[in-house]
């Protein structure tokens, strides 16, 4: 019972202070330093969470068949939805623009691997991180005592309740295949992961990247990454070779759609005619990666000296 | 009576102006969705290139139904905040309003129309030749039946959302995942995103009778003079006649049943 009574003014605002984490701090559970043991105990910690985190989901969804029966069929409905229109244009037009049918099916099939990706490892918000910032629940993940890139990216490990979204699309992405003259090869299959592994890196730091203005409006901007992500996902499963030049710069650049499946597709199928092509999702991945880390940082500091005022005692916005 | 009306319009003035109480960055909501409508018109463009005239619909149709979908996508899928309240408990406060339940919801929602259509609805309309787009309808008709349609098809839209709102209750059912699969299926079905003319044709014709197409799909086609706009009255009326009275069935046998915590 305990446990349940209020602090007084007094020991909240010490524990407060205690919480308040120094700029420096901040730095450093940021900073990755390849050579050091530290990086080997948070890599051997992260496999750890991830399990707890498995096991975690998997008796959540035992506890109750009829809710987990329930999210499944939606899950796999609106996942179903969400391609079927494409999938019905790319059948009555025999495929969009240079687009065949099942280039388009494979297309389909990618992006819904990377929002199956996304689903499974960022569940819980961490995607749409503006919801926790704008809410005050950052604090819970501050107070944990270990590196918040090592939270944020166990936290929303969900294998089974995020399977939905996955396994449909990895079947979208085999159906086509055996229907394309493509030449499968080890290296191949290693430029699709190395490429859907990049896309989810985009997705992310698409939405960390505006998620990050919460921190300094937090009610206005509190679902400010779930519109940023819908955005993304509505436009994922087109292709975009018919745009202007002005406007698919922007695709790639300000608003990345592009990156989602559109381009990396186009490079994995040999529609586009860059020898490197294959490396560009890679490399704005990074670059997105980059430049929303120093963002993301930027609102830390700025989160370190204000805290948040919607924060209250039951980690809710006020 | 205009007491009454004053009350739903205060509710109504309310919802419209709670968008604007922190700060400016709801606009960036609306500046991602007139990408989004940029996007499609440039899909569409690469899609019917030199095909000419695809199941009745010229590029140019299907450009403006289109840009008119975006225009009038809050009215064309209409949703309140009900499912919302159920899940944070603020049913409670709703119930205890001198006001119908099914009222004080609908003026919520007209309220937060009468924000986004002045926002962006309108200056979309305005920039549409911008855009290569006309947003003009089919002709004066066309105009006037696409009103009364509009009308109808909200009508369609609010009863459905009732349904779903008493089907939240009765079943017990995660609000979330419903609001999920809705918002999915009614894009889908209702023709907003892919006019039903242009899916292959057994699956258009099929959707075409749901009462999701009478939401969207209806009045887009007598917008752009691209249905029989009799047949497609009529079916949208057919769905209001069926639809109303199963909402108001299903409210009053769930709302005993209502369980709200939180808040």
């Amino acid at each position: 019972m305990a446990g349940n009574v209020e602090p007084g003014t007094d020991q909240r605002r010490r524990t407060n202070d205690e919480r308040a984490i120094p700029q420096n701090k901040h730095r450093s559970s940021f900073i990755v330093r390849p050579s050091s043991p530290i990086l080997r105990r948070n890599i051997w910690r992260l496999l750890r969470l991830w399990k707890l985190y498995a096991l975690l989901d998997f008796t959540f969804l035992l506890a109750d068949l009829k809710l987990a029966l329930t999210w499944y069929i939606s899950d796999g409905i609106v996942n179903l939805a969400s391609v079927t229109a494409t999938l019905l244009l790319a059948d009555r037009f025999a495929g969009i623009g240079a687009w065949g049918r099942y280039e388009v099916v494979f297309l389909l099939g990618y992006a819904t691997v990377v929002s199956g990706l996304m689903n499974m490892f960022f569940g819980y918000n961490v995607l749409t991180i503006s919801r926790r910032l704008g809410r005050g629940q950052l604090d819970h993940t501050l107070i944990q005592p270990q590196p918040i890139w090592l939270s944020l990216l166990t936290e929303g490990f969900m294998p089974f309740s995020g399977s939905p979204m996955l396994l449909p699309g990895i079947a979208l992405l085999v159906w086509s295949a055996s229907r394309l003259s493509l030449a499968i090869t080890p290296g191949w299959l290693a430029l699709l992961a190395l490429n859907l592994a990049a896309s989810s890196v985009v997705v992310l730091a698409f939405s960390f990247l505006w998620g990050s203005l919460a921190f300094w409006a937090p009610r206005a901007a509190e679902e400010i990454s779930s519109s940023s992500i819908r955005l993304l996902y509505q436009l994922k499963g087109f292709p975009l070779d018919g745009l202007g030049s002005l406007l698919l710069s922007g695709m790639l650049t300000v608003l990345p759609v592009g990156f989602v499946a559109w381009y990396p597709c186009r490079a994995l199928l040999g529609l586009d005619p860059l020898a490197w092509s294959r490396w560009i999702t890679p490399l704005a991945a990074l670059s997105f990666a980059i430049v929303t880390s120093w963002i993301f940082r930027k609102g830390m500091r700025y989160y370190g000296s204000t805290g948040s005022q919607r924060y209250s005692s039951l980690g809710h916005r006020g | 009576m205009t007491k009454l009306l004053h009350k739903y319009w205060k509710t109504a003035a309310m919802a419209a102006s709670s968008y604007v109480g922190d700060s400016p960055l709801f606009l960036i909501d609306y500046l991602l969705r007139l990408l989004r409508v940029i996007v499609l018109l440039s899909i569409w463009r690469t899609i019917l290139a030199g095909k000419g005239t695809v199941s009745g619909m010229t590029l140019d149709a299907v450009l403006t139904y289109t840009l008119v979908a975006e225009v009038f996508a809050a009215q064309l899928s209409p949703r309140t905040t009900l499912d919302e309240v159920f899940w944070n408990g603020t049913i409670v406060g709703r119930l205890l309003q001198p006001l119908g339940i099914f009222g004080q919801f609908s003026a919520d929602m007209f309220g937060r129309w009468l924000f986004e259509f002045s926002v962006f609805s309108v200056p979309l309309l305005l920039f549409a030749p911008l855009l290569g787009v006309s947003a003009l309808p089919a002709g004066a008709g066309a105009a006037g039946l696409f009103v009364l349609s509009l009308a109808l098809a909200i009508s369609v839209g609010l009863a459905i959302e009732f349904v779903f709102g008493g089907l939240l209750v009765l079943l017990q059912l995660p609000h979330w995942a419903v609001s999920q699969v809705r918002g999915a299926i009614t894009t889908l079905l209702s023709g907003a995103i892919v006019p039903l003319a242009l899916l292959p044709q057994g699956v258009g014709a099929a959707f075409a009778w749901m009462p999701f197409a009478s939401m969207a799909s209806a009045p887009l086609q007598i917008y752009t003079g691209t249905g029989e706009p009799l047949e497609l009255l009529a079916l949208q009326v057919g769905w209001s006649i069926v639809l109303w009275p199963l909402a108001h069935w299903l409210w009053r046998v769930s709302r005993e049943r209502m369980v709200a915590y939180g808040g």
